[in-house]
């Protein structure tokens, strides 16, 4: 399966994938109708993106009660807009953060892979997102501890 | 001869069970299910009511769906008396139903206050199809309705109510609202926010009684005004079905006692939702949660097992999230323990809270409340289940949450949850698409 790679070393906060994303989603130019999201480290000084890992267990999906969401054929958990009501259970379900609810149409979305053409990373400059043959792992853990840990010690925290 | 699976209910934890049995076993066997209703979807009945799907679309299963799945049915029918030495129930019919091993999954029904007019004409309960039904056919626009109790299945259908065009009055009997899902911060922020929105709150009050005047409705507190009311609808609570179970020997305390892989004290009875007694994930004691991601997971654990395999449940996490005009509120886990460390914050101009509980490193409990359009607030409803789900130490991102309990993300990534989140399946296995199993149409 090919996953989204991201390696936030190359991020440079850029917001590309952001204003793809939210066009390939909802036909506008708007971050806050993204899926893949960047946050800001070390006082806005480094960033890395982040979104639905296409994880094994697919809570999102065990959990809707109408099977409103599937496995699409390049393995993307994928919500079919005219079976979601709105009831939020894949919200409180996946433990990633990555579902997303939006309150003009009253249905869930989240990352689909665009279909298997991640519009994320092609609007990326940097290949700090590809979409490459692999696992889903954890991409940014390691690179947001360490930096948060630096905040932390230097401004006081243990 | 093939395995004979009796499923009785079917509920979200039977439907879940007759699916995992398909996907798992090694050898065609047969399923018999008995259930009182056709298998629909109660999580999505609010959306019935408001009229956003149609009845159809509450439908988890046609005759048709079970026909393919080669389900044998009694729909309508209801076991009355379970045999566990004969391995044979009895149906409310007179029907016999002999079974290698079986599955309770028999729910919960709405309970009403004791009180006298609780049963007049005009006075409903919403919690099956057929009360929906009432619901919908008396609620119209202009209608003065009264929601006796402001816990989660009143919250559940607030949106549809006003949606409708009714004007809503909520009596609580508790000194606040959400009393079983948020703490008395939270309560206040969502009644505030009601009150905003044109709800009428009474809380602390107690129904004396309900009288009939010309067709409305009118009724009495044991202090205060009386209201009148042309729908009440009474959310006091719901119990299990489980009294066709006495004297069977199978054993119930608050619901079927229940180990990690669904079985009950008879190894060919397992239960699943919310009539079992199975581990809580955070304190991990025995509890029946009455909520649908339970019901699921129990009924996927114990299908699994009913189809050879041998998988054990780590323990259910109560997880509750109610959206009250575009207002969300949910909880996880130990959120009202008492003795656990607390970290909060609360934005009232963004009408946000958030209350972190630990014990040491772990978080073991949360609240979130936050409008449903600031989308943090939905990543973080998903990121604080995932840190209480997995139980994965913060460290010193603990104190990245005391300095500012509303950047979750921020000690999610940091504290790597993903990685510890990722290898966990409920079934030791990925999932697999609902795909061609029973969906609404």
């Amino acid at each position: 399966m090919k996953v989204l790679q991201l390696t936030p070393e190359r991020c440079t906060g850029c917001l590309r994938c952001e204003i793809a994303c939210s066009y390939m989603q909802t036909g506008a130019y708007q971050p806050a109708k993204s899926v893949i999201r960047v946050s800001p480290f070390e006082g806005h000084t480094s960033y890395a993106p982040y979104t639905c890992p296409q994880c094994a267990e697919g809570w999102c999906m065990t959990a809707c009660p109408v099977g409103a969401i599937t496995i699409s054929a390049v393995g993307a958990k994928d919500v079919l807009d005219d079976l979601c009501v709105g009831c939020k259970l894949c919200t409180i379900a996946c433990p990633y953060g990555t579902m997303f609810y939006d309150t003009s149409t009253r249905k869930a979305f989240k990352c689909n892979l665009c279909g298997g053409d991640p519009a994320c990373a092609h609007a990326c400059p940097t290949a700090a997102i590809e979409y490459v043959e692999g696992m889903p792992a954890d991409w940014i853990g390691d690179f947001a501890g360490e930096r948060v840990a630096h905040v932390l010690a230097t401004t006081g925290g243990r | 001869m093939p395995t004979r699976h009796l499923i009785i209910g079917g509920g979200t934890a039977g439907m879940n069970a007759m699916r995992t049995i398909r996907e798992e076993e090694r050898e065609p066997s047969e399923i018999t299910l008995v259930s009182a209703e056709k298998p629909y979807s109660r999580m999505v009945l609010p959306y019935y009511l408001d009229r956003s799907i149609a009845e159809s679309h509450v439908y988890t299963a046609t005759a048709a769906h079970l026909l393919k799945w080669k389900v044998k049915t009694h729909i309508g029918r209801r076991v009355t008396a379970l045999d566990v030495k004969a391995n044979a129930c009895m149906l409310d019919d007179g029907t016999r139903i002999e079974y290698d091993d079986c599955l309770i999954a028999t729910g919960s029904s709405a309970a009403r206050a004791p009180v006298p007019g609780a049963d007049l004409p005009g006075v409903h309960s919403f919690w099956t199809l057929e009360e929906a039904r009432g619901v919908l056919a008396s609620v119209k626009p202009g209608s003065q309705v009264v929601m006796v109790g402001a816990g989660f299945i009143s919250f559940t259908i607030l949106n549809s109510i006003l949606s409708l065009g009714a004007k809503l009055t909520v009596v609580e009997l508790a000194p606040r609202i959400l009393p079983r899902m948020v703490d008395a911060t939270g309560a206040e922020l969502v009644e505030g926010w009601l009150k905003a929105h044109g709800v009428t709150v009474r809380t602390n009050v107690k129904l004396a009684r309900i009288e009939d005047v010309k067709g409305r409705k009118r009724l009495k507190f044991s202090a205060g005004p009386d209201l009148t009311a042309d729908v009440v609808i009474m959310a006091t609570g719901i119990r299990t079905n489980l009294g066709w179970l006495k004297d069977s020997g199978v054993d119930v305390r608050q619901g079927v006692v229940v180990d990690a892989h669904q079985r009950s004290n008879v190894p060919n009875v397992y239960a699943a939702g919310d009539v079992a007694e199975g581990r809580d994930l955070i304190s991990g004691q025995p509890a029946v949660h009455a909520i649908e991601p339970t019901a699921q997971e129990h009924g996927r654990v114990a299908g699994a097992n009913m189809a050879g395999k041998d998988v054990r449940h780590k323990g259910s996490l109560i997880v509750n999230i109610v959206e009250v005009c575009h207002l969300d509120a949910a909880s996880f886990g130990a959120w009202d323990d008492g003795k656990a460390e607390v970290i909060s914050g609360l934005k009232k101009d963004r009408n946000a809270y958030r209350k972190l509980l630990f014990s040491g490193e772990r978080m073991t409990g949360a609240i979130i409340i936050g409008r449903s359009n600031d989308i943090w607030t939905t990543n973080d409803v998903g990121m604080l289940k995932g840190l209480v789900q997995s139980g994965q130490p913060l460290g010193r991102f603990k104190e990245h949450l005391r300095r500012n309990p509303f950047d979750v993300k921020t000690a999610f990534i940091a504290a790597k949850t993903a990685s510890a989140l990722l290898p966990e399946t409920v079934l030791g296995r990925p999932s697999l698409a609902p795909g061609d199993s029973p969906v609404a149409v």
